[in-house]
């Protein structure tokens, strides 16, 4: 086998090399966090946050293709990529002077109404601030084409995490036919189980005895239809986001995109780093980024093991204590910090802000299933509901590992659990134990105790439509109540990422606004896809034949 | 549970869409209150917050093309009545033909639209060309476009109405399912509702996908059938579209709303009844991406963001049904709109103020009445039921 050879590829202009299977992001950022784009109202810069493929921080127009997630797109020679909406450059772009000229937000629901004879010029500027790309070019779906694929299965395994896996081992072993979707860009084997590399974007309920019909997307874009007898879904969990002054500022990453941007096998774009958050997560960050951490910070107290890893390394711990805001121009320069209680307000200097302190589920599927789901206050977000061998309420659809509520030492355990479950051999006695349900998540407080102070600096409650905190409690103040409806009030959660990093945080501030727990602010519906899926693919989809009523 | 504030109002109306708020608006604007609006889901919930905010004038009768006409206009000084933003932008309809069939049938609809005063041109593949940027060579012969037809953001135009009747008095009720109507010497007497009967002459079923249930509930026999249809919203881009395209075909339209994203669907065999709720289909995903595709090409390097789906409430002859039902008096009907409720609500809801106002309709009984399903041999009909 001849080495695999570096890739070149361009952008904005420049001459840039990536190594062989390392992303697109992962080659731009090997000396510091790239800014690769403008936000979509106030054109602030931004640079990548979740890492995972969701937020908008790492958007770049490839060979004619807008909105492709850098994080996400392995490079291939020749290709060219560009920073979009900005003018004349993502550092330079002139509609930033928007972020300085608006400093109370730009009120598109009820500004730009005087004088009336200018309604046809606001609209085209209104307009023009949606969008962070230009149409496709012509030709730019031709990388997309590729063979449309259809599977039919005993069991469908989505995720290849701890739980996944060994449910898709011992489905297998069973004899069923099993096919394990993941979502990572290459897949490990599972002995007896076909294994994709795709991302699972829909899950239907059957309709008939015919079964699920469950949608996935390889990259870059081949459909894979599925449908299967059960579902075994192991999606995961991934790092929420946290609201401050000035949160979206480049530099502010979730554990999630630390992790991946410092692999062992690379420099990692951070010099100076604090962590925020008091578990398990945290540790980890601090464990991978080691010398590049200088503060571990948390909103509540720090527990032995973080602390004994941090005085190994001489790192200094902030317990107790609350993110105010962030400094810094383009890029984050400090971080301001204020101890509980009314206590103390100092600032770090700082080149990234680590946000590690909450693990949320990805629950989507379940709900676009149809799943009932439930507030665990504990962790602080919505699970679907199940019973002891994790079925959830949808027959036929079964949640295992972190994303299913149960704690992380038991998640292969609870992949097993469930397959003998739905091959009729369920495992007597009671369940795994999950995360708590009761009692307030510690966010509750930490917000209610941050928001009674002042509010420098830009709060932006939904940073892919650039919705402000303002704007939420402008819609509470006007009498909208509940989740759904401050959403479509006020933009928030509607944008690339479907509300992932906003809508955990909006559920908590309206709980507090409105005085009610956070399971009676309600969610929103979730919408298919999971993740936005090219209309190439989607094209070419099989379709399941309709099941007869 | 949402309590009432009295047991008493002089109307109830059901359903807190555009058309049960318009409606209700309008009669505080006339002082008859007091006034109750209840709804089983959150504002928005229902077809008023699931559409995509197209407003047209091209019909094949001159009946809707005059509440259409007069709903552009409210349309346009919406900003200064509500106080919000709707953002409707008259960059046109363009219907687009495939065959000669399809644009002769066009031209009809052209002729009833330029006789009722409007200037509706007839498009060839070099002005569609024009208007629909990257379309696929030899998609239309040919087409018709209304410049003044438009789309606008639903959702503000309900704030703007649910605040402003607000401000006049209406109470809104969310969550609160209206179970059943109460009468007495033969007309209405009250409303059951989940947070407790109250006692109203008058009830208006603006009830949207649920207004055959809410007709039957009050022991009214009515031919209205819920249909979902599914819709699904692209990644934004910058300004790309201007029209709302529509093509006879497949019933395929789409749009790019003020928040950048393309928006549409189409027509393909639309399941019936509510019980099922609203989920996405597979098959819809796929036709719809295929649709697109050949339309205008390089979308299909562009992501599908969401799809959802809603209730149209559909009628036999695709005409809304609005007035008083004579077989119960104090029922009036607000419904019918088949997926057309939004474009039509500022002006429907005009009549059926008037309805309940006990005022003289302006409207054909024998188009819009309830009564017309009585009638032993079928009417006209409005089958330009696209977009």
């Amino acid at each position: 086998m001849p080495e695999p050879r570096p890739v070149r590829f361009r952008y904005d202009g420049r001459e840039a090399i990536a190594r062989p299977g390392e992303t697109l992001l992962g080659a731009l950022a090997r000396r510091e966090l790239p800014l690769l784009q403008r936000s979509i109202r106030y054109h602030r810069p931004r640079a990548p946050f979740c890492g995972i493929g969701h937020c908008t921080g790492c958007l770049l127009r490839v060979n004619g293709r807008p909105n492709v997630r850098a994080c996400r797109y392995v490079p291939h020679d020749g290709d060219v990529a560009l920073s979009e909406n900005a003018w004349p450059s993502v550092r330079f772009d002139l509609q930033g002077a928007f972020d300085g000229l608006f400093p109370r937000g730009i009120d598109t629901l009820r500004g730009f109404r005087r004088p009336a004879v200018a309604t046809r010029l606001y609209q085209r500027v209104v307009r023009r601030l949606a969008g962070y790309g230009r149409a496709p070019d012509p030709d730019a779906a031709r990388s997309l084409e590729g063979p449309a694929l259809r599977r039919e299965v005993d069991v469908l395994v989505i995720g290849g995490g701890a739980s996944g896996r060994a449910a898709a081992e011992h489905a297998a072993r069973a004899g069923r036919r099993t096919l394990l979707l993941d979502r990572a860009l290459t897949a490990e084997p599972v002995p007896g189980a076909e294994v994709v590399a795709a991302t699972t974007v829909a899950v239907l309920p059957p309709p008939s005895a015919v079964g699920f019909t469950a949608l996935a997307v390889t990259e870059p874009a081949a459909p894979l239809t599925v449908t299967a007898r059960s579902v075994v879904a192991a999606p995961g969990t991934y790092d929420g986001a946290l609201l401050f002054g000035g949160n979206d500022r480049p530099g502010v990453v979730s554990a999630d995109a630390a992790l991946q941007l410092s692999a062992p096998d690379r420099p990692a774009p951070f010099r100076r780093a604090i962590v925020f958050g008091g578990g398990a997560r945290a540790q980890e960050v601090v464990e991978r980024l080691d010398g590049a951490v200088v503060a571990i910070v948390a909103p509540g107290a720090i527990p032995p093991e973080l602390v004994a890893a941090a005085s190994e390394r001489g790192i200094p711990l902030y317990p107790r204590s609350l993110i105010r805001t962030t400094n810094g121009r383009r890029r984050l320069r400090s971080v301001e910090l204020a101890a509980r209680g009314g206590g103390r307000r100092f600032a770090l200097a700082a080149d990234t802000l680590v946000l590690a302190h909450r693990r949320l589920p990805h629950g989507q599927l379940f709900f676009q299933a149809g799943a009932r789901m439930v507030w665990r206050g504990g962790p602080g977000a919505y699970f679907p509901e199940i019973d002891p061998h994790g079925a959830t309420t949808v027959p036929g659809l079964y949640a295992v590992g972190p994303a299913a509520g149960v704690v992380r030492e038991r998640s292969a355990e609870s992949g097993r659990r469930a397959v003998a479950a739905l091959l009729g051999a369920p495992t007597p006695g009671p369940g795994l134990p999950l995360e708590p349900a009761e009692g307030p998540h510690e966010l509750e407080g930490y917000y209610r105790e941050l928001l009674r102070g002042p509010r420098p600096g830009r709060w932006v409650a939904c940073p892919c439509e650039d919705v402000l905190l303002e704007e939420i409690a402008d819609a509470h103040r006007r009498g909208y109540r509940g989740l759904e409806v401050v959403k479509r009030y006020s933009g928030v959660g509607t944008g690339l990422c479907q509300g992932r990093y906003c809508l955990p945080d909006t559920i908590l501030l309206l709980a507090l606004l409105e005085g009610r727990s956070p399971p009676e602010v309600g969610y929103v519906t979730q919408r298919p896809p999971v993740v936005p899926v090219p209309i190439a693919a989607l094209a070419r989809a099989a379709v399941p034949p309709e099941a007869p009523p | 549970m949402t309590a009432l504030a009295r047991r008493e109002y002089r109307t109830v109306v059901v359903g807190a869409g555009i058309l049960g708020l318009f409606t209700a608006y309008r009669l505080a604007r006339a002082g008859a209150g007091p006034i109750l609006v209840v709804d089983r889901g959150f504002l928005s919930a229902g077809a008023s917050g699931r559409n995509g905010g197209g407003v047209r004038q091209q019909w094949e009768t001159a009946a809707t093309i005059r509440l259409a006409r007069e709903s552009v206009a409210a349309y346009r000084g919406f900003g200064r009545e509500f106080g919000v933003n709707l953002w409707f932008r008259q960059s046109g309809y363009l219907f687009l033909a495939e065959s000669e069939a399809e644009l002769a049938r066009l031209r009809t609809v052209h002729e009833v639209v330029v006789r009722e005063g409007l200037p509706s041109e007839v498009v060839g593949p070099g002005r569609i060309a024009k208007l629909v940027d990257g379309i696929a060579p030899g998609a239309a012969v040919g087409g018709t476009y209304l410049a003044s037809d438009g789309v606008l953001y639903p959702f503000p135009a309900i704030w703007g109405v649910y605040e402003a009747a607000r401000a006049l008095g209406v109470e809104v009720a969310l969550g609160v399912t209206a179970t059943g109507v109460e009468r007495r010497d033969g007309r209405v007497s009250g409303v059951g509702t989940t947070a407790g009967a109250v006692a109203t002459p008058h009830v208006v079923n603006a009830a949207g996908g649920w207004s055959g249930d809410v007709s039957r509930a009050a022991g009214l026999a009515v031919p209205n059938v819920a249909t979902r249809h599914e819709i699904l919203a692209t990644e934004p881009l910058k300004p790309f579209l201007d029209p709302m395209v529509v093509r006879v075909s497949d019933g395929l339209y789409v749009s790019q709303t003020m928040r950048g994203e393309l928006v549409g669907g189409l027509t393909m065999p639309h399941p019936t009844g509510t019980a099922a709720g609203v989920p996405t289909s597979v098959a819809f995903l796929a036709r719809m991406a295929r649709a697109l595709a050949t339309l205008v090409p390089r979308l299909a390097a562009l992501g599908v963001l969401r799809a959802w789906s809603g209730f149209y409430d559909d009628t036999p002859d695709g005409f809304p049904v609005i007035g008083e039902d004579p077989r119960l008096p104090g029922f009036h009907h607000a419904n019918g709109f088949g997926g057309h409720g939004f474009m039509l609500a500022p002006s429907a809801s005009r009549r059926v103020a008037a309805s309940v106002l006990g005022e003289r309709s302006d409207l054909d009984p024998a188009l819009f009445s309830p009564a017309r399903f009585s009638r032993p041999t079928p009417g006209p009909a409005e089958r330009l039921q696209l977009g």
